[in-house]
């Protein structure tokens, strides 16, 4: 038994991985169904009142896939990372950590699981999208799949990140949780003000609707910017939370 | 002189404007075993956090003279989803010194979870998981035990296993020891830190502490009657300083334990008294504890 190994067990024997993929992979379901019948289900609701609604395309189911997993899958990476990088919620199981391993090696195996199982549970959600919309409507690009997907990964990473930065400045798992889905709200106001939107994370989201559609790819601010916070983010949880009395 | 294991000089921790430890100044020599008593609130868990590395000091200073300090707190928790073999195999791990996996199994076996090895801990009593805290804390051969309360929670089997596993480390490694349990602390403990409010009101031996360094020796008679006539009696003794009555039983109380050992039964068997029985008056830890933390 070991660090890394208490991760993974934390993972499976909590059924937290199971919970997440199914997650994403409901999404990864319902994004090409809704783009593809979303034409029907707004003629049965709309009860005869006609209302514009884009045509089926592998682009809409994408799109439709990565909106759901940028609220509710977000919403589970959030909370998963709390659990695994709140470790200090509870005195008594940190006091048999910090008095035996190093805050670094206590941490480092947390955020390196959670973060695999989110971008894990992710992917299997794009692939179910992407398999979903080749048999329901058309491939989409695989190109541009790639590259919109790597932006909203990385997103979800700077969430698991954001949340360990959050649980070295508040003790409690529910605290942790629910700060830093405050915080991706007001980012995702900020990334709607033009001169600073394109530098913040949440740019990252809006880039992959964009990506996938074809657009040419201006997201370098936002990820430099990401990739920066997530280091700097990570390295204070560290160094923070060694500091942190129990 | 026995080296000290742990050393505080002036040690002072306050949270705002509460002082949990007040100027502690404590040694603990190596291989002892060092009872922390003192009331709730008196600063116990403070001062093992300090000396676990788990909380800063406000002031002073202190010193840990071991490689490797095991802690145990009051109320051990881990994972639920871990089984207790799990437990104390993380334990082992995160050992610095090279243990071998099969002193998972002889913990177990000496804190008596042997039979719930691969049973998951989200199940266990609370006095399952201090034997398990306590497992978990020996597997890595600790030179110095941190305990907080380690037999609180247990049954009198449990309480005797743990107090057992306590007395066999003296010599091997330094424990410091918390309890409210004075029984406890009188049977394991060779050396004793009384806290009151935050500050050390006594620290030695406990025999010392039970004696009490300017306590005359007393000794109790219970007669059979007559209890006024032996009591103006004693008191006409030139070295009697102090004779009670309560009910049969008569206190005497002289200036040394030589001049009462060699002079009262003389006295006594002058004035034939109806004598049932005699002997010399033993403070009780608890009577210290309380005279001390009053």
């Amino acid at each position: 038994m070991n660090l890394w190994r208490l991760e993974r067990l934390r993972l499976l024997r909590t059924q937290r991985i199971w919970i997440l993929l199914a997650v994403f992979a409901v999404f990864g379901v319902i994004g090409p169904l809704s783009a593809r019948y979303l034409p029907q289900i707004v003629e049965q609701l709309g009860a005869g009142a006609d209302i514009p609604v884009p045509p089926p395309s592998p682009e809409l189911a994408m799109s439709q896939y990565a909106s759901n997993v940028a609220q509710i899958g977000l919403l589970a990476v959030v909370f998963l990372a709390a659990a695994a990088l709140a470790f200090d919620a509870k005195r008594e199981m940190a006091v048999f950590l910090r008095t035996r391993a190093s805050v670094r090696q206590i941490l480092v195996p947390r955020y390196v699981t959670t973060a695999a199982a989110s971008l894990v549970a992710f992917l299997v959600g794009v692939g179910i999208a992407y398999a979903g919309s080749w048999i329901l409507i058309a491939p989409p690009d695989a190109v541009d799949t790639l590259g919109a997907a790597a932006l909203l990964a990385l997103y979800f990473l700077f969430a698991v990140a954001l949340t360990g930065f959050v649980a070295s400045l508040v003790r409690g798992i529910p605290a942790t949780a629910l700060i830093s889905v405050g915080v991706l709200i007001v980012l995702g106001l900020g990334s709607l003000v033009p001169a600073v939107g394109r530098w913040l994370p949440s740019a990252l989201v809006g880039g992959f609707d964009a990506v996938i559609a074809g657009a040419a790819f201006t997201y370098w601010p936002a990820v430099t910017t990401t990739l920066l916070l997530m280091a700097v983010g990570v390295g204070a949880s560290i160094r923070l939370m060694a500091r942190r009395e129990l | 002189m026995n080296r000290a294991a742990v050393g505080t000089t002036e040690l002072t921790k306050r949270y705002g404007a509460t002082t949990a430890l007040d100027a502690v100044t404590l040694s603990v020599p190596t291989g002892s075993v060092y009872g922390l008593v003192g009331p709730n609130g008196a600063g116990k868990t403070t001062l093992l956090g300090i000396l676990a590395g788990l909380r800063r000091p406000t002031g002073g200073s202190y010193r840990v003279d071991a490689a490797t300090v095991g802690v145990l707190p009051d109320t051990p928790s881990f994972d639920p989803w871990l089984t207790a073999s799990e437990v104390v195999d993380l334990a082992r791990t995160l050992t610095p010194s090279d243990v071998p996996a099969s002193a998972v199994g002889s913990v177990l076996e000496r804190t008596g979870l042997d039979d719930v090895a691969n049973r998951r801990v989200g199940g266990f009593s609370r006095g399952m998981l201090q034997r398990l805290g306590l497992a978990a804390v020996v597997v890595g051969g600790p030179d110095l035990l941190l305990l907080d309360e380690p037999a609180a929670a247990l049954d009198p089997a449990g309480r005797r296993e743990v107090l057992d596993m306590v007395a066999a480390l003296k010599g091997d490694a330094t424990v410091v020891f918390s309890s409210h349990i004075l029984d406890d602390v009188q049977e394991v403990c060779d050396t004793i830190g009384i806290l009151r409010r935050g500050s050390l009101a006594y620290e030695g031996s406990l025999e010392e502490l039970v004696a009490g360094p300017d306590r005359l020796p007393a000794f109790e008679i219970e007669v059979r009657r007559d209890a006024g006539a032996v009591r103006d009696l004693l008191r006409s003794c030139d070295w009697t300083t102090e004779v009670t009555v309560e009910g049969s039983t008569i206190r005497v109380t002289a200036r040394s334990s030589a001049i009462i050992e060699r002079e009262l039964v003389r006295c006594l068997a002058r004035a034939n008294a109806p004598v049932l029985s005699i002997g010399p008056v033993r403070r009780s830890l608890e009577d210290v504890f309380l005279e001390v933390t009053a």
